[in-house]
């Protein structure tokens, strides 16, 4: 019975979340204000932003993408929130901006990258010069500050002491993207493209849409970040964004889906993003500066990318025997 | 078999940049019959049946499809027209299962709220009932087919081939990777798949197995089909003749260049 589950869930899944359990027990241990509800409640909010980012970028990385601009699409969209705030909008309909400039600037990279044939990864080194510019210009050399707290109010709320009101919405939206990717031909066929692109042409798998539609759901996701990105800092700094990509692309990768492409897991995304939240938490809590949150990060990719690289070389024995635990969600 | 064929390609031509993958070949491809098309290595034979996959567009020439003009400009068309193809390298995904990989690009569906949501139950019932059919020994839809062997994937291929109702299959050295059992296995189902009053389409190198199943055989050489032939009024050593370009008949082209 454990055993099935187990398999159901997954052994990277399991790790993570052994990993997460450890780290807490050790922070713990070494500060009383760890387990605080005000600290519980700052990693779970500062987790928020990557939670969708790192959801968004698992679709991405399924299809055997990658999306260095993630944390420049966040900031782009936070600034047009918060100018809809500032305009006095109704915070509703500011917060639906942010996915909808999510999406445009998706589609905008996935159009670069799939029509003009550029690999993800360089397009979006460009993409993200070429947002960063846009974000200085947007905020023309200063802070966007003073927004209203309406967002706040509604989406920074705690439910039971630590967990902010996005989480209903990072809930829907972690429910709605394991029913897209195991559940419908859409997710088949981003496993398929990941897998290998020209087999799936082959296969009747529209290669390019399915492609585009795949840095589309990421853009939306990183306007809902956005969203959130208001609701909790109510202002936008010129470095928005900055490290965004190293963390999700870390919490990703960390959380069993393939670098390659071709396999996703959604709960490890989510327990990755927690886990290098934690760590970063706990870190500055024991006094490291937090200067030294980038290393940190860091140093999960590479493990996580040295752990993917003995998992494909056992790939095919693995593959051969294991029949549940083919692609835990 | 009807006056009509299946599917009729004339004057096809295929230019890779500087290449010329295929020059001028007709070729007429009937019901209930097994076509076998042989030639060295580089030949043009993939490329002719990724033309009529709908995998290339051809440069020149036209296609067919029972006395009307196609246009198979993907592999959806080519799908719509009828036409299964199993390529050489075999087009299936090692991440998906038996079931999702007959399914990929023609799932089943249900919808709602407007969201396709895939019929799995089904999908993984249809499946087991081919690979029975097939007797293919792959005990579970739900494996992996990157855990699978030559012989099983290729069945896999063939049940997505089956699934399609395939009108014409087209299968590309299907037995080129695989054990004699096996191969046994795969040239009984191409028999099989005539007899259903399929077309059928053979890519093989190996003449015996060609001899065994094939009606027909039209032999490739540096782009352009060189002979055509019945079974009936040819031998294996006329076939490798022509392959080779030994045979007497094909001295003079050879000079003509
Ligand atoms: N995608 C391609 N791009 C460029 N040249 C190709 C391509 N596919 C095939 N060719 C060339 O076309 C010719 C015919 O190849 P192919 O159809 O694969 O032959 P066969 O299947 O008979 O061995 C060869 O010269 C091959 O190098
Ligand atoms: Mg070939």
């Amino acid at each position: 019975m454990l055993a099935k589950l187990a398999q159901r869930i997954g052994g990277r899944e399991l790790t993570l979340l052994a990993a997460v359990v450890a780290a807490a027990v050790v922070f713990a241990s070494l500060s009383p204000v760890f387990l605080h509800p005000n600290n519980v409640y700052a990693i779970i909010r500062n987790s928020t932003e990557l939670m969708l980012i790192g959801l968004g970028l698992t679709f991405v990385l399924a299809i055997g993408g990658i999306d260095v601009s993630v944390g420049m699409i966040l900031g782009i969209a936070a600034i047009a929130i918060g100018n809809l705030l500032l305009a006095g909008v109704d915070p509703w309909l500011a917060a639906l901006a942010g996915p909808l400039v999510g999406l445009a600037l998706g589609a905008f990279s996935g159009t670069v990258i799939v029509l003009g044939r550029i690999p993800a990864i360089v397009a979006t080194i460009g993409l993200l010069g070429v947002y960063r510019t846009t974000i200085f210009a947007l905020l023309g050399g200063s802070w966007l500050s003073g927004l209203p707290s309406s967002l706040s109010e509604i989406f920074a709320a705690r439910i039971a002491g630590v967990i902010p009101t996005s989480y209903i919405v990072i809930v829907v939206a972690y429910a709605a993207a394991f029913v897209v990717l195991r559940r419908t031909p859409f997710g088949l066929h981003l496993l398929a493209v990941g897998n290998a692109e020209e087999r799936a042409r082959l296969s009747g798998v529209a290669v390019r849409k399915v492609r585009i539609a795949a840095y589309m759901v990421s853009g939306a996701l990183c306007g809902i970040a956005a969203t959130f990105y208001i609701a909790n800092y109510r202002n936008v700094e010129m470095t928005v964004g900055s490290t965004v990509a190293l963390d999700a692309i870390a919490a990703v990768v960390l959380g069993g889906t393939s670098i390659l492409g071709g396999k996703a897991s959604l709960l490890g995304t989510a327990l990755g993003v927690l886990l290098i939240r934690m760590l970063q938490n706990g870190f500055t809590i024991v006094g490291l500066p937090s200067l030294w949150q980038p290393v940190v990060t860091g140093v999960l990719l590479l493990l996580a990318l040295t752990l993917e690289r003995a998992a494909v070389a056992g790939l095919f024995r693995r593959l051969g025997g294991l029949v549940a635990a083919r692609r835990t969600a | 078999m009807t006056d009509v064929p299946f599917l009729k390609a004339r004057s096809i031509g295929k230019q890779f940049g500087a290449v010329t993958a295929l020059a001028g070949v007709d070729v007429d491809i009937r019901r209930g019959e097994v076509l076998a098309l042989l030639g060295d290595n580089g030949a043009g034979k993939s490329t002719f049946v990724k033309v009529l996959a709908g995998a290339h567009r051809p440069t020149s020439g036209t296609l067919e499809i029972e006395g009307a003009p196609v246009e198979l400009a993907s592999p959806q068309d080519a799908a719509a027209a009828g036409i299964a193809t199993i390529y050489q390298e075999l087009a299936l995904s090692e991440n998906l299962s038996v079931a999702e990989n007959v399914y990929l690009g023609r799932e089943s569906v249900r919808r709602i709220l407007g969201v396709p949501i895939l019929k799995r139950a089904e999908m993984r019932r249809r499946v087991d009932e081919l690979l029975a059919e097939l007797d293919a020994h792959i005990p579970d839809p739900d494996l992996p087919v990157g855990g699978l062997s030559g012989g099983q994937r290729q069945a896999v291929a063939i049940c997505r081939a089956l699934n399609l109702d395939a009108r014409l299959v087209i299968m590309d050295e299907p037995t080129a990777a695989l054990a004699v059992a096996e191969t046994r296995k795969v040239l009984s189902l191409v028999r099989n798949l005539a007899g259903r009053g399929c077309a059928v389409v053979l890519v093989s190198h190996n003449i015996a197995d060609v001899f065994e199943v094939a009606n027909r055989m039209v032999v490739f050489r540096r782009g352009a089909k060189i002979a055509e032939r019945r079974r009936d009024e040819t031998t294996p050593e006329e076939i490798v003749a022509f392959i080779t370009g030994a045979h007497p008949s094909l001295r003079s082209l050879e000079h003509l260049g």
